[in-house]
């Protein structure tokens, strides 16, 4: 028994490592969106998006809070979370999806994410174009992906549907830190 | 008849002017705005802020969610990713903290902060994910002083 219980925690711990070094975080990760039309352009950024990347499963998640997007006008910010978003009642967003074919031996790779996107409460999966750098032992995700406005049933009034485009570009920079729980 | 003009004329001047000021205003006005001489809405420490969000997340953003909060805490990190200066404010809760992006017109006392020194950060409480999420921040250091 003696014998048996030093292994025991030896086994203990070394699954505690490994955890520890294949779990990231970024809890200041950025994700910003584009819409282009006729009338104007309007962008927003969120610079507190928190994401977790869980290399051993090659799993990632990511949550953010609608009212952290920052627009340059107080109006934009108001029909975005009062009118289309409706942040009272769907404050975040979330993704969790899989990394396809990850390989953890390259420095810069290119992948597909595929995941589940939730936005205004409506969920749709999507495969997102990724591109993952290993920079000192941590990681950089980035990229971008178009959402279609009808896809996630946010509501525009025919009167404003110059002002807003049927297509967002969403960018997003995920710079993580390992995982300290 | 004149008179009846005239009535007519000040009460669309008065829809003009309400007008302008609900709809027309807040489109030129800067989202980036100053908190320093805004009053706060509730005062709070860093601490007794993530356990109520932790216990309840729902009831916490009812309270704050929104709203100019004055928060106490003890700098953990001071950062400047994505070109955004945040501090970042610890609790007891190891996991958890309060993620302050800070005022361009703060930079200053950004700069001079310290690791574990106590300070109030004013700003509009945006909910939590595992941290709480504070914008606009504005320093204040009287309590050091």
């Amino acid at each position: 028994m003696n014998k048996i219980l030093p292994f025991f925690l030896l086994l203990i711990l070394l699954t505690g490592f490994s955890s520890e070094e294949n779990q990231f975080i970024a809890r200041q990760g950025h994700v910003s969106f584009f819409s282009y039309a006729s009338m104007e352009n309007i962008e927003a950024q969120n610079n507190q998006v928190l994401s977790i990347l869980d290399l051993r499963n090659k799993k990632i998640a990511v949550s953010m809070l609608m009212r952290a997007f920052v627009f340059k006008k107080d109006l934009m910010y108001e029909h975005f979370n009062e009118s289309y978003i409706e942040s009272d009642i769907y404050p975040k967003a979330t993704f969790e999806g899989n990394i396809l074919d990850f390989e953890s031996s390259l420095e810069k790779q290119t992948k597909i994410v595929r995941g589940n996107l939730t936005i205004h409460g409506n969920t749709k999966e999507i495969d997102i174009k990724t591109t993952i750098e290993k920079i000192n032992g941590t990681y950089l995700l980035s990229g971008e992906y178009n959402v279609f406005v009808k896809d996630f049933d946010i509501k525009i009034p025919p009167i404003l549907s110059s002002n807003i485009a049927k297509m967002i570009t969403i960018k997003f920079r995920f710079q993580y830190q390992s995982y300290e729980e | 008849m004149k008179k009846k003009n005239t009535f007519f004329y000040i009460i669309i001047v008065v829809l003009l002017l309400v007008n302008g000021y609900y709809y027309v205003l807040p489109y030129f006005k800067n989202a980036n705005k100053n908190l320093e001489l805004v009053a706060s809405e509730a005062s709070i420490n860093s601490n007794d802020l993530i356990d109520s969000y932790i216990l309840s997340e729902e009831k916490t953003d009812k309270l704050y969610s929104g709203k100019i909060i004055e928060v106490t805490g003890f700098v953990k990190e001071v950062t400047f990713l994505n070109n955004r200066n945040t501090v970042i404010l610890y609790s007891q809760n190891k996991t958890s903290g309060i993620i302050c992006d800070i005022h361009p017109s703060q930079i200053e006392k950004v700069k001079n902060l310290k690791e574990h020194q106590k300070i109030i950060v004013k700003g509009i409480c945006k909910g939590f994910l595992k941290d709480v999420v504070l914008l606009n921040c504005y320093i204040d250091l009287k309590l050091n002083e």
